[in-house]
């Protein structure tokens, strides 16, 4: 039986990042495609295949992103707008290249600051709601702080989780951030005050708790071993990934939201590996809204059902703990790239070109994970 | 001059008219398979426990339970500015395990509602030939 390709993170790039540079979707892709052939060394044509993910209001397409850069011919292209945002591209890259359907691919997420800004935004001068929505939005259900507050409000219920305990994470979390000034948007430790003390958006949902709408465009580029092995940068692989999906399609409507997503794509990932949870050295969990990189905590088998606040007030997410989490501030402090940022950190982390934010345990495994509700997906990293 | 705010509508269709039509006659129904019984919501044109297209709508008791809300205290459309806070709630039907609707929590306190409250439905007019059914606490 033919051997599966392994899969290796050759480059990485961001686009300009801002609350609004003006730059179209196009030009932010362009951007961070340059950036990440430039930190893989390599040039269009050494690439053979595009994978897009986009908001099908903010759609990016892959063959005339293809074209823009003057990529010649691509073996394997798809732009997707359904599913767990960036892992959607990276799934479809591994994909693409364990199968042999391409060798070298470059995975982007753009986004536009108003991308999440929710269904009343969708909606526009239209009155009539269509579809599913009109189940939702009469009832003021129009954005994502709408299900995070109620799925927070049930982890409370179900397990006596306080406001406090998501609190410690974003507290957590922004120490990291402070020292990336770089690519924070935010430069001040946050005390508990500070997060109560933050409006709230949805009650439990305070504003600290959501993820900062920023216009960027990330950029990954995948390849196979044997050619990662000549290339610039030292490469990092995948080990084992997976998505995860719910019964039901609504986020709002899941059976369980203490176990939703997650734990499906969590259980999958592990089965696929020899990996255990106490060999990762370092975590990229989506922080959209703060309980996610929880609930992600708690599917992998970090710590018991119900317990993140507790492993998160202990100290295992920070840079001297078990696990260090979100080391480059997540996306409650660099903004939005959508999934895509934990994918770079990590591989940064695990490459050893984290410059000054190195990792004092130097970690040798790193999980990335992406989305919560009705889909999700989650990859263990190695160095080597 | 003042601008009209306009309530988000639904904009009923061959699956969900049943719905809103029910609930202008003070009912509450929900889609159910013709052929295995099963309840499902939002409706679909398949029975996702046995994939029969036969499917109608059947009155429910409007007897469930709150499996979690949350207090909006920023409205995302004009309608809801002077209606903040609300209780937005997610109401599991007593008619099948996981039946479950997004809905709001009226007559009460939103800081006295909690998780698992015993809730019954009424109804609310939003105006313009649409009625919705919301919830509020159940009598005893």
């Amino acid at each position: 039986m033919a051997k599966k390709n392994r899969v290796a993170i050759v480059g990485v790039g961001y686009s300009d990042v801002s609350r609004g540079s003006g730059l179209t979707l196009d030009k932010l892709t362009a951007q961070s495609s340059v950036a990440a052939m430039d930190d893989a060394g390599i040039k269009p044509t050494d690439i053979d295949g595009v994978v897009v993910h986009s908001f099908p209001h903010q759609f990016v397409s892959s063959t005339h992103t293809a074209a823009m850069l003057g990529i010649p011919d691509v073996a394997f292209y798809s732009g997707n707008v359904d599913g767990a945002a960036y892992s959607v591209a990276a799934m479809h890259a591994i994909a693409a290249i364990a199968s042999g359907s391409a060798e070298t691919v470059l995975t982007l997420r753009t986004v536009h600051k108003a991308g999440a800004a929710g269904g009343a935004a969708l909606l526009g001068p239209q009155r009539g709601i269509p579809g599913n929505m009109q189940f939702s939005m009469p009832y003021g259900s129009f954005t994502g702080s709408h299900w995070a507050g109620m799925y927070m409000q049930r982890h409370m219920a179900m397990y006596g989780s306080t406001e406090e305990d998501f609190g410690a994470f974003a507290i957590a979390q922004r120490k990291f951030a402070v020292a990336n000034p770089t690519e924070s948007f935010f430069h001040e430790e946050l005390t508990m005050d500070d997060y109560l003390n933050s409006r709230y958006i949805a009650k439990p949902l305070h504003l600290l708790d959501c993820d900062y709408p920023v216009d960027s465009s990330s950029a990954l580029i995948f390849t196979t071993e044997e050619r990662a092995r000549d290339m610039k940068q030292k490469p990092v692989f995948f080990d084992s990934w997976a998505n995860g999906t719910t019964a039901e399609a609504d986020f709002s409507l899941v059976r369980d939201m203490t176990h939703s997503s997650p734990w499906m794509a969590a259980k999958r990932m592990w089965s696929r590996t020899d990996l255990k949870p106490s060999d990762v050295n370092t975590a990229g969990l989506y922080d959209g809204f703060s309980f996610i990189a929880m609930q992600w905590l708690e599917a992998l088998g970090f710590c018991g059902e119900g317990e993140s606040g507790a492993f998160v007030r202990s100290g295992a997410t920070s840079a001297t703990g078990s696990l260090p989490t979100n080391t480059d501030g997540g996306a409650c402090n660099v903004g939005r790239r959508h999934g895509a940022n934990f994918f770079i950190e990590v591989t940064r982390q695990l490459r050893g070109t984290a410059g000054d934010r190195a990792l004092p345990n130097k970690p040798e495994v790193g999980v990335v994970s992406n989305a919560v509700g009705g889909f999700a997906a989650c990859a263990l990293l190695t160095a080597e | 001059m003042t601008t009209e705010v306009l309530a988000p509508l639904p904009l009923p269709n061959e699956l969900t008219a049943a719905f809103w039509d029910g609930a202008n006659q003070g009912k509450l129904v929900i889609q159910r398979c013709n052929a295995c019984g099963h309840f499902q919501h939002a409706p679909e044109p398949i029975c996702a426990n046995c994939l029969s297209f036969d499917l109608g709508y059947s009155a429910v008791s409007g007897k469930g339970s709150v499996y979690t809300f949350c207090i909006p205290t920023q409205a995302f459309h004009p309608w809801f500015e002077d209606k903040l806070p609300f209780v937005l709630a997610v109401v599991e039907l007593d008619e099948q395990p996981g039946l479950k609707m997004i809905t709001n929590i009226v007559e009460i306190n939103p800081d006295d509602v909690k998780v698992g409250d015993r809730v019954e439905v009424t109804f609310s007019p939003l105006g313009e030939g649409f009625t919705l059914p919301v919830f509020r606490p159940a009598a005893q």
